[in-house]
């Protein structure tokens, strides 16, 4: 449910939770971001940060410049300027990665589970498209990439991006594991509940496996330039398109990324339009898969 | 140069207030889980307040210092020697070069800090030297501190006080570690407050709950009983999740009472930024330095504040970090 | 020589790798702490026989509790 005021809570001292609604849905996700964006653009006093989730929004700000109270007055007030949601335009890059599914990396994570702690657990892609009335693990790699996915949130580990298909026919869903992996290769793609995710290293983890990009999201090492002295890749708002490729390619970018000559594929003159977004899905027949 | 012989326990580089602006990237703010006593102690060496120093965890470290300086150590008594001789706390102390500095055991307290006229040279990661090691990130490496390393140390800056020994914390100026095995923590009702029901708030006011040993600056697992709830938290969309603490994932504050399933988990400075799971509670920042100072299978009660009373115990906390608190 | 050996941490005993009777040489590990998800490892100073456990497998201790006594 979409709340018909977003809902203001304390967390501690120093920071507030404006909750725009209960369920996941993009349109709730656009408003959180719609609202970190005004704030930043107000410049308000006492802002310290902001950080959008699914369907709300975490404040960080300085009590000693302004109170809570203030705080709360002055994000209603940015709320109700922003308008409907369908008002929302979000300055959005575009990356492309390119991407083996199918791969052999996950199916050894997979295979590595299956020996060390469910025997029983089908091969992901396999149990992804049967769970989603799939034809095949085929299928479920065209609907899976035919969609860009737009960055909600990152967190939980640091980079971790959650990303939410925009293309309503690739909505599909699975379980996490249960019990979780003890590591999951870097670059995995993976996907939990109806979010996808690139695992930004290895890391321990609970989404079903299906295919697996070389392309950096993390950057200790200060190799690109892309990430604009970030270790992170994302900002929310970011869209990505995972691009199949067959395994040459994906050794091709492998090298490049090595020797540092690898060039990142991003669009950046782009704005999301949420009210030209919603007369797309509207056009849509939601029944169809690619 | 601080050359590192024995690490201790997960001992890194930390800074005040950490690594702050990249919360919507995933990153906590890390830092001293004790800001209190980290403070002071470079305050007393002259440093600016939040300058990089050392956090011991439990086991100190054994360093080898390569120049004369002044330092000073605060926080849990780890029995801090100097060659052999013990030397007194909460104080600044001279040092020599090829002086072996012995960080013990802590017997009271869970957290020691060092601080270095100075500060410590670390590189500036996002903004901050705090280490925060689950993702490589801030230190040296990126991680603890590790017997062999050699660390580096900035030049004083001939501010008042700079590397002068023999200045001290006024003893009411300290902070006070529980003695019975009983800390009482301020916790501020919200974000979720909403979705536990009154009998699930007296409990939890209630109860002693028992830091569990498992606990690290990722999170702090307590024991304790379980929580009942309102329709809030059983009347949800589905995609909230099938517990009734699940909730769609949303962004946790630094210091959340995190209730995964029935497990109540305190999200400390390394804690994960988001998740799926309900905050009943959150401690307020001026409490931080109590969590980072109770010991495994020790006890929290909490008492609730209102948002105003747990600002005015960290602007409190912050006049207490400054020369004020000095004599000599 | 007695030796008295104490945890050096607060946590919980993870594993006991001696009992009492034992022999053991300088430097082998008596137990192991589990304290922050990580192993602590005791080790007997000089070589000697346990003559006393004051610990067992799970328990929680505190730091500075007598846990191994060697002869």
């Amino acid at each position: 449910m979409i709340f018909d005021e977003p809902n203001f809570s304390p967390g501690g001292d120093r920071y507030i939770t404006v909750e725009f609604g209960n369920e996941l849905s993009l349109e709730l996700n656009f408003m959180a971001q719609g609202l970190a964006g005004a704030l930043e653009e107000a410049g308000t006093k006492g802002l310290v940060e902001s950080a959008p989730c699914f369907a709300s929004l975490l404040v960080h700000y300085e009590p000693r410049d302004i109170s809570y109270g203030d705080m709360v007055s002055e994000l209603r007030s940015l709320c109700a300027s922003l308008g409907s949601t369908d008002e929302i335009e979000l300055d959005s890059r575009l990356f492309t990665f390119e991407t083996l599914y199918l791969d052999p990396w996950t199916k050894e994570c997979i295979d590595d589970y299956r020996e060390k702690i469910n025997p029983d657990k089908e091969y992901d892609p396999d149990f992804v498209a049967r769970l989603n009335g799939l034809e095949d693990r085929h299928q479920l790699v065209r609907v899976h990439s035919g969609s860009e996915y737009w960055v909600a949130s990152l967190g939980f580990w640091p980079g971790l991006p959650f990303l939410q298909p925009l293309d309503p026919r690739a909505m599909i869903t699975c379980p996490k594991y249960n019990p979780p992996r003890t590591w999951t290769p870097q670059g995995t793609v993976g996907m939990g509940g109806s979010a996808s995710a690139i695992y930004p290293v290895a890391t321990p983890g609970g989404y079903q496996l299906f295919g697996r990009t070389p392309v950096p999201i993390w950057d200790t090492g200060k190799r690109f330039d892309v990430f604009d002295g970030d270790i992170v890749l994302f900002r929310p708002g970011d869209r990505i398109k995972f691009q199949p490729v067959i395994r040459e390619a994906y050794d091709d970018a492998e090298r490049k990324i090595a020797d540092g000559s690898y060039i990142y594929n991003i669009i950046e003159y782009q704005k999301f339009s949420v009210r030209n977004y919603k007369n797309w899905i509207d056009k849509l027949d939601r029944n169809e898969r690619f | 140069m601080l050359e590192i012989i024995k690490p201790g326990l997960e001992t890194s580089i930390q800074d005040f207030p950490g690594r702050i602006g990249y919360w919507n990237q995933g990153f906590p703010p890390s830092g001293p889980m004790d800001s209190w006593s980290f403070r002071l102690g470079n305050i007393l060496v002259g440093n600016d307040a939040g300058a990089p120093g050392l956090e011991a965890q439990f086991m100190g470290p054994t360093i080898k210092l390569q120049s004369d300086s002044v330092i000073a150590i605060t926080g849990a008594n780890m029995a801090p020697k100097l060659d052999g001789e013990e030397i007194p706390m909460w104080q600044s102390v001279a040092v020599k070069a090829g002086q072996t500095l012995i960080m013990g055991p802590a017997l009271k307290g869970a957290r020691g800090y060092l601080a270095v006229a100075g500060g410590i040279d670390a590189p500036s990661w996002l903004g901050s030297a705090s280490t925060f090691h689950k993702a490589s990130v801030g230190g040296l490496d990126g991680n603890a501190i590790k017997a062999g390393q050699v660390l580096p140390v900035k030049a004083g800056k001939g501010q008042a006080g700079q590397g002068q020994p023999g200045r001290r914390v006024k003893e009411a100026c300290r902070p006070q570690f529980a003695s019975d095995k009983k800390w009482q923590i301020e916790a501020v009702a919200g974000p979720n407050d909403d979705w536990i029901d009154a009998a699930g708030h007296a409990q939890f006011l209630a109860t002693e709950w028992k830091l569990e040993a498992r606990s690290d600056r990722t999170g702090y697992r307590l024991d304790g009983p379980d929580w009942t709830f309102t329709e809030k938290a059983t009347n949800k969309p589905p995609e909230n999740g099938e517990f009734p603490s699940n909730i769609v994932d949303q962004g946790y504050p630094l210091g959340a009472i995190n209730l995964c399933g029935q497990k109540p988990i305190i999200l400390v400075n390394d804690g994960p930024s988001m998740g799926g799971f309900i905050v009943p509670y959150t401690v307020p920042s001026a409490a931080f330095w109590k969590l980072g100072q109770i010991k495994p299978n020790e006890f929290l009660c909490f008492n609730q504040v209102s948002v105003e009373e747990a600002q005015r115990l960290r602007i409190e906390l912050d006049d207490m970090c400054t020369e004020a608190s000095i004599e000599s | 020589m007695a030796e008295q050996v104490m945890t050096q941490a607060p946590g919980n005993v993870w594993k006991v790798l001696v009992k009492e009777g034992d022999s053991v040489a300088a430097g082998d590990t008596l137990f192991i702490l589990e304290v922050m998800k990580t192993e602590v490892p005791h080790e007997a100073e000089g070589a000697g026989t346990i003559t006393k456990l004051h610990i067992a497998e799970e328990d929680a201790v505190d730091v500075g509790q007598l846990a191994v006594e060697i002869d």
